[in-house]
């Protein structure tokens, strides 16, 4: 790379500030307004976060917030669980990489060394600096062990894959390899309720379990109905309607309350399902009536000689849908889907609030009343705590979609 | 028309397939899951339930100083966690067979209607509109409690010397109510200000926005031991202005399971009658008074062991005692540190109001 490439920055501070902060006097004004004030509560923030805050209320009870009670015996369980999930997620990414690479469509190839790691480290920085700062909270070895043998899972995951990808295996090699990977976060949801039952999944755990299999499980649901509102026949167009309309006119957290006091007097209490399931169920029910709409609108942005032109070539109806209308519509509205999953991720505290789940927000306001910490307004750092970890999940969802979004070429094609 | 024939077919077979994975999940939870497994409402007696599940589903909460609070280990402590656990060993012998539901205010009479729970041990006041509607029946009082009034030390000496102040409340309706009340019973002018929760109205308080602070005077004396400014900086008045006896709920309509509550609390009380802790309970077997011989499960010289039908062990107080300890070690274990005296909770012969119907045949 060459100097000439790239632009010389040839302004002064000075000049910057003139261009940026000061270019009008209306400007000057909202500048000098602005900047003591955000400056101040920048100050706050920081006094806050590294002076005033008493944060041995959240070292204390890491554990509590983070899973809830439950058992130290089978924490172990929790560990497997997120190796395997970061062995699953590299081989993902090798598997995507590998494919891109075939394509020649792999960003980073384009990438210098250097600008690789920037790439990664902005992908991953975050995750890092809040894995690092709940171990510098920790006091045991475990969860360090568990979050090195999540990284090494992970880098290990990304060579296999890469290797997998690069193969050319046979087509049922193939299969049986995609089933055992789309198979492993059932057997590892066996794995763990199989020692502790769904209804004692706690803390922020509860939080990040149910939001993924809330997401897991409206996705298909979702695509359904908004295919389903678009049929030629009235009757399932007609109930995809009343579904929609139906669960999109109740409040979420009302939804939440009927599931919660209103479902044992339909039901027999002995076949009333846990908690955490009642609200996993509502939460399904309740994005795949968004999913819908979003999809819906994702669907109808894709041309209709799309379709035609598929049609004509002689594809079944089925793929025409799920290989040319489909994916173009699902890219089309990724900002909007994610923006959704976000939303019932920071949701999941509503359930704690209505269904008395002991989620995070749940244990951030109760261990305020301990003997050691009550009457001391302790809920500020609890509650700030929390909502860290909902921002750093949340944020990086965001930014992931950004990258699907690049990577698809969303808006540039 | 066929195409979309074919895609109709096609999402009947997957909105099938996902129906069915939903029922899978709901099932595979239930038979794995601890809220799962009692009979419907009202079909036979909690009793059974109990002792199919294996476990005592108690209602309470965990925020609750003194009475139900989590710890960092994510056990729970207090006076209510404990007669969970009183009832537990009464009546399946083991004090960690109680199994602790959370429960948010409103919904505690809700969970006790539909069987989510078997007994409600959560800081709860036996009122008529209580018993009444809410398809509760409230047994043995464990906590004679009443709405008193904290103010800075020195401002107030007596609830009548307030006039025209403004007093804060975060109780709920009933404590505004109570408040509302005594001021127009005494002619007073209050301004009865609510709060969401403890800590904002602390806050109010400290910065003089409150002259007057009302809760119950359990909640009340575990706030003053914590105020920021030291104990001494707060009063309670000596007026209390409500009753509130707290104690433990069951369903209407099932007198089985009310009695074996009953009696498991009523254990500790006698317990502490006859001087029996959990420490020196062993001591007991061998007694040479028949009355204890009986109460902890033993024959006595001349007769057999009494099993009056209740549906409990004949050992239970025994098992009660030895796991949790009698009615005056609960109290000090949970509720002496927030500064709470004995008072009305004292034992009929020490004139207070805690009272054991006799064990005997």
């Amino acid at each position: 790379m060459t100097a000439t490439t790239r632009p010389v920055r040839t302004t002064t501070p000075a000049q910057w500030l003139r261009k940026n902060l000061f270019r009008t006097p209306l400007d000057s004004v909202l500048t000098l307004i602005l900047a003591p004030l955000s400056l101040y509560a920048l100050y706050l923030a920081a006094r806050f976060v590294f002076v005033t805050g008493r944060w041995e209320i959240v070292e204390v009870n890491l554990k509590l917030l983070m899973v809830g009670n439950w058992p130290i015996d089978h924490m172990a369980r929790i560990s497997v669980t997120l190796v395997a999930f970061g062995f699953l997620g590299g081989i993902v990414a090798g598997l995507v990489h590998a494919r891109q690479v075939r394509r020649g469509t792999a960003s980073v190839l384009n990438m210098s060394r250097r600008e690789r790691i920037l790439d990664l480290a902005r992908r991953f920085g975050l995750i890092l600096f809040t894995v690092l700062l709940l171990l510098a909270l920790t006091s045991t070895w475990g969860p360090t062990i568990t979050a090195v043998g999540v990284v090494v899972a992970g880098v290990a995951g990304r060579v296999v894959g890469g290797i997998l990808g690069r193969l050319h295996l046979p087509k049922p090699v193939a299969i049986v390899l995609v089933l055992l990977m789309l198979s492993t976060p059932f057997l590892l949801y066996f794995y763990l309720v199989d020692a502790v039952p769904l209804a004692r999944w706690e803390g922020f755990w509860f939080n990040l379990s149910s939001a993924a299999a809330g997401i897991i499980l409206c996705f298909p649901l979702g695509v359904l109905i908004a295919i389903g509102r678009r049929s030629k026949l009235p009757l399932i167009r007609g109930m995809s309607t009343i579904y929609v309309e139906l669960v999109r006119g109740v409040p979420f957290f009302v939804l939440l309350l009927m599931a919660h006091v209103a479902l044992e007097f339909f039901v027999p209490a002995s076949i009333a399902p846990s908690r955490p399931v009642r609200a996993i169920v509502v939460f399904t029910i309740f994005t795949a009536a968004y999913l819908a709409e979003i999809v819906r609108g994702g669907l109808q942005s894709v041309p209709r000689g799309q379709e035609e032109a598929a049609r004509a070539v002689g594809l079944s109806p089925f793929s025409v849908m799920s290989r040319i209308v489909l994916p173009q519509a699902l890219r089309n509205v990724i900002p909007a889907q994610i923006g959704q999953f976000i939303s019932l991720f920071k949701d999941t505290v509503l359930a704690g609030l209505a269904m008395s789940i002991f989620d995070m927000a749940q244990v951030a306001s109760a261990i305020t009343q301990q003997s050691a910490f009550r009457g001391q307004g302790l809920i500020v750092e609890t509650l700030t705590f929390t909502a860290f970890l909902f921002w750093v999940g949340a944020y990086t969802m965001s930014r992931e979609s950004q990258r699907l979004e690049r990577k698809l070429g969303v808006g540039t094609r | 028309m066929k195409s979309s024939r074919k895609l109709a077919a096609l999402l009947a077979v997957l909105a099938l397939v996902a129906a069915a994975c939903t029922s899978d999940s709901d099932g595979t939870t239930t038979t794995a899951g601890g809220d799962g497994g009692s009979d419907g409402p009202a079909t036979g007696s909690v009793y059974d339930t109990v002792m199919s599940n294996d476990e005592v589903r108690c209602g309470t909460r965990d925020d609750l100083p003194g009475f139900a609070v989590v710890n960092p280990d994510g056990s729970r402590t207090g006076f209510d966690v404990e007669f969970c656990k009183v009832v537990a060993a009464a009546v399946l012998g083991d004090a960690e067979k109680a199994n602790l539901v959370d429960l948010a205010t409103p919904d505690r009479f809700t969970a006790l209607q539909s069987g989510q729970i078997d007994v409600l041990i959560r800081n709860t006041t036996w009122t008529a509109g209580r018993d009444g509607q809410e398809g509760a029946t409230f047994l043995t009082t464990t906590f004679y409690d009443g709405q008193g009034m904290m103010v800075n030390a020195g401002e107030f000496s007596s609830i009548e010397d307030m006039d025209g102040v403004v007093v804060c409340s975060a109780g709920g309706t009933t404590t505004e109510g109570n408040a509302a009340s005594e001021a127009s019973r005494l002619g007073l002018d209050w301004e009865v200000r609510s709060f969401e929760d403890v800590d904002t109205l602390q806050q109010a308080f400290q910065e003089g926005a409150c002259d007057g602070w009302t809760s119950d005077v359990s909640q009340l004396t575990g706030l003053r031991s914590a105020y920021p400014d030291g104990p001494d900086a707060l009063t309670i008045l000596p007026e209390v202005f409500s009753k509130e006896p707290l104690g433990p709920a069951v369903r209407d309509g099932d007198s089985k399971w009310a009695q074996v509550v009953d009696w498991a609390i009523i254990a500790t009380i006698q317990a502490e009658e006859w001087g029996i802790t959990s420490q020196n309970v062993d001591d007991f077997l061998d007694s040479d008074n028949p009355s204890i011989l009986v109460f902890l499960g033993q024959a006595p010289p001349e007769g057999a062991v009494l099993d009056p039908g209740l549906g409990l062990p004949t050992d239970f107080a025994y098992q009660v005692i030895k796991q949790v300890g009698n009615y005056g070690e609960i109290f000090e274990r949970n509720l002496a540190p927030l500064g709470l005296e004995r008072g009305v909770n004292a034992l009929w012969q020490d004139g207070g109001l805690q009272y054991a119907p006799p064990y005997r045949g």
